[in-house]
């Protein structure tokens, strides 16, 4: 693997993690100031191309920035995307945008598909390229995520699935497809985001379905991220994740991250309940909140997993992405993160078994 | 130089205003002055308060930028820089309009101020004294009330709060239940339900909609008023005292809250996410505003300086046993004490509560402002509301020519700050005097102006849309449903997505 100037990385990989690795789930913070030029893409005031560079240099800014903090996984901060919907439907054959212009970036196209969406001879949709990007600007393991199938379907309008479970699979191959093309850049740490799902108990066994079809033939680590939302900062749902169990035991996954720190901790009960003998990604950090928890509060929030889930299977993570967040504060979160499972992490061994 | 006339609605119909008269003597005034009249703007308005804090005519200076190491600064005042004259066409037939223009561009070109007494340095109008006044008002309303003999209910237009109209009211009542009722059936819907009320005025509102409530629960036979909470919050502990009064029937089910309704979260956190329905009515537009303008490309804000004219200080100054220039200080101590205490505190000056009560209308009838436009160093350096930057102001002031508009700061502080309670099946319903077309303040002049005690300014409706929609909220405006002719508007705010 080499750097944008053609040298050796010696890459750190998932194998280096010590006992309570630091992660992150996907986005960071998007400043105003990167909002505002988006918004002038959308409304066709900048070019893609400027648009591209300024959003490489906000990346390698939020890689430095997780770096600093000490985080042990880090990601690109999805900052590239408009949000975690449209990046990818508006690239997938047979996805019709109604309008592609936008006021707001962060805002959802209306999105609709006429035909059934093709399944073979897929085209890239980017995301390879973003992951090598990312991996020529950092030695750090990376986390790539992106949004999974049964959460994409759900902004689609169509008639051309009698069955909407036809539609999420359709999403899926496709999605496949890319995590193929990711795996082949160098991935070694994919995960599938399903914001939605929470709101629909009822369908979390199709969702798994999809979800395997994902990951199917992708020799990875598997991260699957349920949670309430984070739209616009603000939970879409409320409930609890019961509704996971026990058909998320059947999904071909190495990580179960979830959101805990704005929820509290009860829900940690049903992976001891069910079993769950894979890695857990445990919310330290309110996203939707400004208040910077104190390291100690984390180490808190960390030791009180423990006494559910063994702590060779941890991973400390925020429960959602960071991008409602400004720079400062998603920072001093982070800092506050990896002080609270240093603090714990010195109460047990260096390292930990590789990923599941 | 250009000439603005805002109220083109006025300038025709069955009493078309005669605007050649009153623009000819304006003209003559400026062309006899040694303005530079290729910098000049002549900008009309009418100005439908009877009560107002403005003059006939005002000479508004443009204050130029200067670059600084840290961005853009006020340049120093100089004589030859760009003036607005501002024309009140209401009043423009009750004066002599040259001499009033003449007078007014003297005081500009000579810095000559002493027929005004100041009582504040300029600031934005958002921090200037007449909302230390508004807020007196509504803590010492049964004071002013005595004294005029008037309630403040029966200053709003029509008389009454539309917020208690009983057919509004059942409707709304009635959305809620159908929310509820797919919650309940999805087991999601949580034991308490609660429902604020900001502002809560005489609690009428509040009383016509538990009442409300009762009638639709028994017509639907639904049984929600047992889990019912009815939050009423006020800044005002007096306020809040005669509502709990009037919902004294629903005592087991309505609590209540002073807090700074800018800031309800400060009070309220612990509902975050919980709250069905925030109702509020005709208490938006009593918030502090700034207002600002794009001038020739460039933006600014409004500054304002509050002042009584030397006549009017002169004859309050000599009713109260008070120098003239010691009123400023008199001013000071009623605001800070206010209209009874100031009465025991300096009974040199005030027989009793009455002449203390006397005094403080008198100043407020008096009170005008002297606006200057100054420039703003960036739009994302200027907080319009705590963690709103200006940036979002953009989209308006860029959406073509000169514009000025208002901020409405305290109701965007209130507003970012309230969504957050929101459930999200839950709603914010608001009736007040909301400007939903931004082009409306390129033709009309929507405050600030006096009611009775109070400020009262239309609210920036479009900008508050445009914040709410990046909030991830549909926010829509239609015109009150249930009274005809009436200037209010209903804005709802509901989770998108």
């Amino acid at each position: 693997m080499t750097d944008t100037f053609g040298r050796g990385i010696r890459l750190h990989d998932l194998h280096d993690l010590p006992y309570l690795p630091t992660s992150v789930v996907g986005s960071y913070s998007v400043p105003e100031w990167l909002g505002r030029l988006k918004n002038d893409y959308y409304q066709n005031r900048l070019s893609w191309q400027h648009l591209s560079d300024i959003c490489d240099v906000a990346i390698k800014a939020a890689l430095k920035d997780q770096e600093l903090a000490g985080i042990d996984v880090v990601s690109d901060g999805e900052l590239r995307r408009d949000n975690d919907i449209d990046y990818l439907l508006a690239r997938i054959p047979g996805v019709r945008v109604a309008n592609s212009n936008k006021a707001y970036f962060y805002d959802y196209y209306d999105t609709s598909v006429a035909e059934p969406l093709p399944t073979a001879d897929l085209v890239p949709l980017g995301l390879a390229e973003d992951f090598t990007f990312t991996r020529a600007h950092t030695s750090q393991p990376i986390k790539f995520s992106f949004t999974g199938p049964f959460s994409l379907s759900r902004r689609i309008r169509t008639e051309a699935y009698t069955d909407s479970g036809d539609l999420v699979k359709a999403l899926a191959t496709v999605l496949n497809a890319e995590a193929r093309r990711l795996a082949a850049a160098g991935a070694t740490l994919l995960q599938i985001d399903e914001p939605v799902l929470a709101g629909y108990p009822d369908d979390v066994e199709a969702a798994v379905e999809a979800i395997n079809i994902v990951t199917e033939g992708v020799d990875v680590t598997w991260g699957l991220h349920v949670c309430y939302g984070n739209r616009h900062a603000r939970p879409s749902w409320e409930g609890h994740y019961d509704f996971l169990f026990p058909a998320v035991l059947g999904a071909n996954i190495d990580q179960l991250i979830l959101e805990f720190a704005r929820k509290g901790y009860g829900d940690l009960q049903l992976i001891k309940k069910y079993g769950w003998d894979r890695d857990v990604g445990l919310g330290v950090i309110d996203v939707k909140s400004d208040d910077i928890e104190t390291a100690q509060l984390v180490a808190t929030r960390i030791r009180r997993a423990i006494d559910v889930v063994d702590p060779a299977r941890l991973i400390i993570n925020p429960d959602c992405g960071l991008r409602h967040l400004s720079s400062n504060v998603a920072r001093a979160k982070l800092r506050a993160m990896v002080e609270g499972a240093a603090a714990v992490r010195s109460e047990f061994p260096n390292t930990r078994p590789g990923p599941a | 130089m250009l000439v603005e006339v805002r109220p083109t609605s006025r300038l025709r119909g069955d009493k078309p205003l005669d605007i050649a008269a009153s623009l000819e003597p304006v003209i003559r005034g400026v062309c006899d002055s040694t303005l530079d009249l290729s910098r000049l703007r002549v900008v009309c308005d009418w100005i439908q308060y009877r009560a107002n804090f403005r003059e006939v005519v005002e000479v508004r200076p443009v204050v130029a930028a200067t670059t600084t190491a840290h961005g853009v600064a006020h340049a120093a005042v100089h004589g030859d820089q760009q003036v607005e004259i501002a024309v009140d066409l209401r009043r423009s037939s009750t004066v002599s309009l040259y001499e009033v223009m003449t007078v007014a561009i003297a005081r500009h070109q000579n810095h000559a101020d002493d027929d005004r007494l100041f009582i504040e340095s300029w600031g934005a109008a958002s921090r200037s004294r007449i909302w230390e006044f508004n807020r007196l008002y509504w803590k010492a309303l049964d004071l002013w009330e005595a004294a005029t003999g008037q309630m403040y209910e029966s200053t709003l237009p029509g008389g009454a709060s539309d917020a208690r109209n009983p057919d509004a009211v059942s409707d709304l009542v009635r959305e809620m239940f159908t929310w509820w009722d797919e919650l309940e059936a999805r087991n999601a819907l949580p034991e308490e339900l609660y429902v604020v009320e900001l502002g809560v005025g005489n609690g009428s509102q509040a009383k016509a909609w538990l009442d409300a409530f009762i009638a639709v629960e028994a017509e639907q036979g639904r049984d929600y008023y047992r889990r019912l909470h009815y939050l009423m919050c006020d800044y005002s502990p007096h306020v809040l005292e005669m509502a709990r009064s009037a919902v004294a029937a629903h005592a087991q089910h309505v609590s209540s809250l002073v807090l700074d309704a800018t800031r309800p979260t400060t009070a309220l956190a612990f509902l975050k996410y919980k709250v069905f329905l925030v109702y509020i009515s005709n208490f938006y537009d009593n918030l502090p505003s700034d207002e600002v303008a794009r001038i020739d490309g460039h933006i600014y804000v409004v500054e304002t300086r509050a002042y009584l004219s030397a006549a009017d200080a002169a004859g309050i100054a000599a009713d109260h046993s008070v120098q003239v220039g010691a009123l400023p200080m008199l001013i000071d101590k009623l605001i800070a004490l206010g209209p009874a205490l100031v009465a025991e505190a300096m009974p040199a000056h005030f027989a009793d509560v009455n002449h203390a009560v006397d005094f403080w209308r008198r100043v407020w009838d008096a009170t005008r402002l002297a606006e200057r436009y100054a420039p703003l160093a960036g739009l994302d350096l200027y907080e319009i509301a705590p963690g709103v930057t200006g940036d979002l102001l953009r989209p308006h002031l860029e959406s073509g020519g000169d514009i000025r508009m208002h901020v409405s700061n305290g109701a965007l502080a209130s507003f970012v700050d309230t969504l957050p309670l929101l459930h999200p099946y839950g709603m914010l319903v608001n009736h007040d005097l909301f400007v939903t077309d931004t082009t409306r303040y390129r033709n009309g002049f929507l405050g600030p102006g006096k009611y009775d005690g109070s400020v009262v300014n239309w609210i920036n409706g479009s900008l508050l849309a445009h914040i709410g929609r990046r909030m991830g909220f549909d926010v829509a405006f239609e015109p009150f449903r249930h009274r005809a002719g009436t200037s209010i508007v209903t804005m709802t705010a509901q989770v998108r997505d």
